[in-house]
């Protein structure tokens, strides 16, 4: 299937059609951003961005996205200064990661969050990081973090 | 039995002594536990750990794995305070077998206390090496440098870069380099730099940009291939038989590869597994009887307490059953599950030579090659295990498990495997955090203090956890008090009769090790039974506590005025629906922690935590920072247990396939959180478990303090 992948066109094998797009990423592509954390869709830890919306990678095949603009944390700071997203500024800035493995996830959807509508409110922000797992205990870290990436967006920065 | 003879039985069972024993047990049981075994690290151990690599930078083999807890930058800290050199001129390297001489797992909170003062000095003696070079390459005294950072500086104004100190023969440190030496590092009262610097996690550049592979699952090597195994769907369970003949229409499906227990499926592609496992045809043997009940009767101490006195009596003060007691109460804690957020992975690889490679994330890198070694029939020599950095272990990544069915399946398939635990194999097929039943009964003193506590508590075994030793060495440590289901049941507090006694139990869940091991559960029940006495005196509970603390207890009483002050406690009144709890405890013996919880609660509706302080203890600290997140993470872990976790049992099947099934505080659930470090003037003890000994009571406590109901079953679903 012939997709965008990190601003490159690029096709997967015909093998590898019917297969989580996880896995098309991670071991055709060699990406290493989106985890494998459930594979079913309840925790977030394989999200990417699909048209600049948050996906969960492990419910899509190739044949979802034929076509479409796929995104994954080695993209997200494409062109930024420093080759840094807001969001990860934030995430380092705050020192949230812990282990590490579902921050993929959280930054993933807090960029996609403020992409869609950087003034979002707390009720927002709750329906969409409320969605991604993360085990370690970082939560607290990652409202300071959303704020602050919020704050940037805002003021264009 | 008498300590002498159970020290008998451990030492006829390889356990007292040194060096790893491996048995190849019945039942699917072989890793062996990983805890009473191999000593403390020495210094024969830490000459090498350090060394000045030739691009002029200290690397450090670190003896602890990397699981989240902040370990190797506090490790780096140490070695860049002592030595002088600038922390971004030293960097770590997780365990892997072939750098090191065996280390023990990385649990219990002990690496700093444990390894930091052996890496300390082995850093002084490097230091020490690295004067007397610089010194001889510029021809001036030893004493006349000091440390610039990147290299030495002569008072004549003549610098030594690392670099150049570097060149030549490589600099060693000897074993009694390191045992004479006198570092400064981590020497509490000192004046630090480096050391008691915030500093965010090593690795935190690639977490946040999946620039350079950090994790198993990013090891990729040529012609690998996937592999997973077939697991029994009941508890008890065994697969009989495995028919793979719908699996061949499986593209990219490679066969059925059994040995024994141990049975899996290999393909090309990740994606050909799931197909691959659906079309399997497998006939499983289980009676599917196991249930939450099965277990609440296994626990039940009451029960137990009606034969008389429980096996193993920690405070033998003899009780009254018959006596009026002003608190009575009976306490659960169920089952829970680890639930890292990276499901255990391994890649193993034969090489040419033989020899055997294997990559993973581990607690445990050294006892993972000794049960590879001892079921392949390899030499230890030959199998290498590269320690990656781990997504979340949390006292569940202790045994070797995927390790040996990578290693397996690559002997098997010829080529390099991958496997990767599916969410459910991490939901069941690992050993999950043991329950227990308490009966706490006390009573009040004329003065206000506690004249009897008596505490009686069945739980399940930790140690000596059925997922890790056959049956006959179950029998035999079934006369051993198991030290991870008792860890916290001495209460901290004052009375002038107690009576602790306690049985492990064997359940048909296998239970094992969890964040703090039985002093989450233990300290929970005790803080839950305290606060019940003070309200029963109707005394503050704050106020209460610090007066029931015993008198070796200062640094305790401590952290509860400091909680005090933290959260604004004597302004703290329930009104509107909000309600305080505090709650505290020891952990090991040697790290202090206080919570204050508030919580809200609107009519009908389920609690919801707003507020956590914390005051905390744990000696002089390398890394507030990190030291911050253990503790953020221990609280949220404690409001888990509060309120979320419990991993139930039905019709003989663990009732968690996803995160769906088992619900975990999720980002709007954990409010802000204040912490206050402080006994700085005190050694470094330690934090990774330390707080998890008094978020749980705090939040239900708070409560309790809206409702003036004792919360007697966890977690609390209104």
């Amino acid at each position: 299937m012939d997709f965008s992948l990190n601003g490159r066109r690029v096709a997967s094998p015909p093998a590898m059609d019917d297969d989580p797009l996880l896995y098309v990423l991670r071991d055709h592509f060699g990406l290493n951003g989106p985890k494998f954390g459930c594979g079913v869709g309840a925790c977030g830890a394989c999200t990417v961005h699909v048209d600049g919306a948050a996906q969960r990678a492990c419910q899509l095949t190739p044949r979802d996205v034929k076509g479409r603009t796929v995104v994954t944390l080695e993209g997200l700071g494409s062109g930024r200064p420093d080759g840094l997203h807001p969001v990860q500024r934030a995430w380092i800035d705050a020192s949230v990661p812990q282990c590490g493995y579902c921050q993929n996830g959280q930054i993933m959807t807090a960029a996609a969050l403020l992409a869609a509508d950087p003034g979002a409110g707390p009720a927002a922000a709750a329906a969409a990081m409320d969605e991604v797992v993360c085990r370690c205990g970082t939560q607290a870290r990652i409202r300071q973090a959303l704020s602050k990436a919020q704050a940037v967006i805002r003021d264009g920065s | 039995m008498t300590e002498l003879s159970r020290r008998s039985l451990l030492k006829a069972l390889g356990w007292a002594t040194g060096g790893i024993i491996v048995f190849g047990g019945a039942g699917g049981a072989r890793a062996f536990p990983t805890f009473p075994y191999r000593g403390a690290p020495t210094p024969e151990d830490a000459a090498v750990w350090l060394s000045l690599r030739p691009g002029g930078e200290i690397e450090v083999f670190s003896p602890r794995a990397e699981f989240g807890q902040g370990i190797a930058v506090a490790l780096r800290q140490i070695v860049s305070e002592e030595t002088g050199v600038g922390l971004e001129f030293v960097r770590c390297r997780l365990p892997g077998t072939g750098m090191i001489r065996p280390a023990r797992a990385t649990v219990g909170s002990d690496s700093i206390k444990d390894f930091g003062p052996l890496l300390a000095q082995a850093a002084a003696a490097l230091a020490a090496a690295m004067r007397a070079r610089a010194a001889t390459l510029i021809g001036v005294p030893a004493e006349s440098l000091t440390p610039s950072g990147d290299g030495f500086k002569a008072a004549s104004g003549a610098t030594v870069t690392l670099s150049r100190l570097a060149k030549g023969k490589p600099l060693i440190i000897d074993e009694q380099a390191v045992a004479t030496a006198e570092p400064h590092s981590l020497r509490p009262g000192r004046a630090h730099t480096v050391v008691g610097q915030a500093q965010p996690t090593d690795d935190i550049d690639a977490i946040v940009t999946a620039t350079r592979p950090i994790y198993a699952d990013d090891i990729r090597l040529p012609d690998m291939v996937h592999g997973a195994a077939i697991r029994p769907e009941l508890v008890g369970g065994r697969i009989e038989a495995a028919d793979d003949t719908a699996c061949r229409a499986v593209p990219g499906y490679l066969g059925l590869h059994r040995d024994g227990d141990f049975i899996a499926v290999l393909a090309e592609r990740r994606g050909a597994l799931r197909p691959a496992l659906a079309a399997l045809e497998v006939t499983t043997r289980g009676d599917g009887k196991v249930d939450d009940a099965t277990i609440a009767a296994a626990l039940d101490v009451d029960a137990a307490l009606a034969g008389g006195a429980l096996e193993h009596v920690l405070e033998s003060d003899d009780m009254d059953p018959a006596a009026d007691y002003d608190v009575d109460l009976t306490l659960d804690v169920p089952m829970a599950g680890h639930v890292p957020m990276e499901p255990r992975t391994a890649v193993a690889r034969f090489r040419d030579d033989g020899k055997l490679e294997i990559w993973t994330g581990t607690q445990d890198a050294f006892f993972a090659r000794a049960v590879v070694a001892d079921e392949l029939h390899l030499d230890e020599d030959d199998v290498v295990v590269h320690g990656l950095r781990t997504g979340g272990a949390f006292g569940g990544k202790t045994l070797c498990t995927v390790e040996l069915e990578a290693a397996r399946l690559a002997r098997a398939a010829g080529r390099p495997v991958k496997v990767q635990w599916s969410r459910r194999d991490e939901f069941a097929g690992n050993f999950q955090r043991q329950p227990s039943r308490h009966r706490i009964r006390a009573r009040l003193a004329p003065d206000g203090g506690i004249d009897a506590w008596w505490h009686a508590f069945r739980a399940g075994h930790v140690i000596f956890t059925s997922a890790a030793l056959g049956p006959i060495l179950q029998f035999a440590t079934s006369f051993v008090p198991d030290m991870g289901s008792k860890r916290g049941a001495l209460p901290p507090y004052r009375a002038r009769r107690k009576r602790i006694e306690f049985e492990d139990v064997r359940l048909p869940v296998p239970t094992g090790p969890w964040r703090g091991l039985g002093a989450g559960p233990n300290s929970w029940a005790i803080e839950t039974a305290i606060d019940a006495l003070a309200r029963q005196a109707n005394r503050d509970p704050l106020a209460f506590r610090v007066g029931a603390i015993a008198a070796d207890q200062p640094r305790l009483a401590a952290v509860l005025r400091q909680v005090a002050t933290l959260s604004n406690w004597s302004d703290r009144r329930p009104d509107a629906g909000r309600g305080y709890g505090v709650a505290c405890g020891v952990y090991k013996g040697m790290s202090y922690a206080a919570v204050v919880a508030e919580v809200a609660m609107a009519d009908g509706d389920a609690p919801r935590v707003s507020g956590l302080w914390c005051a905390h203890d744990c000696g002089l600290v390398i890394n507030p920072d990190q030291v911050r997140a253990q503790i953020e993470g221990n609280l949220v872990w404690g409001l888990g247990m509060a309120l979320h976790e419990r991993l139930e049992v039905r019709d003989g099947r663990i009732q968690a396939d996803s995160h769906a099934d088992y619900p975990l505080p999720r980002f709007s659930d954990v409010p802000a959180i204040d912490i206050a470090l402080i006994g700085q003037e005190h050694v470094s003890s330690g934090a990774g478990e330390t707080a998890i000994v008094a978020a749980s009571a705090a939040i239900t406590n708070a409560i309790s303090a809206l409702t003036g109901t004792t919360i007697t079953r966890l977690p609390y679903r209104g």
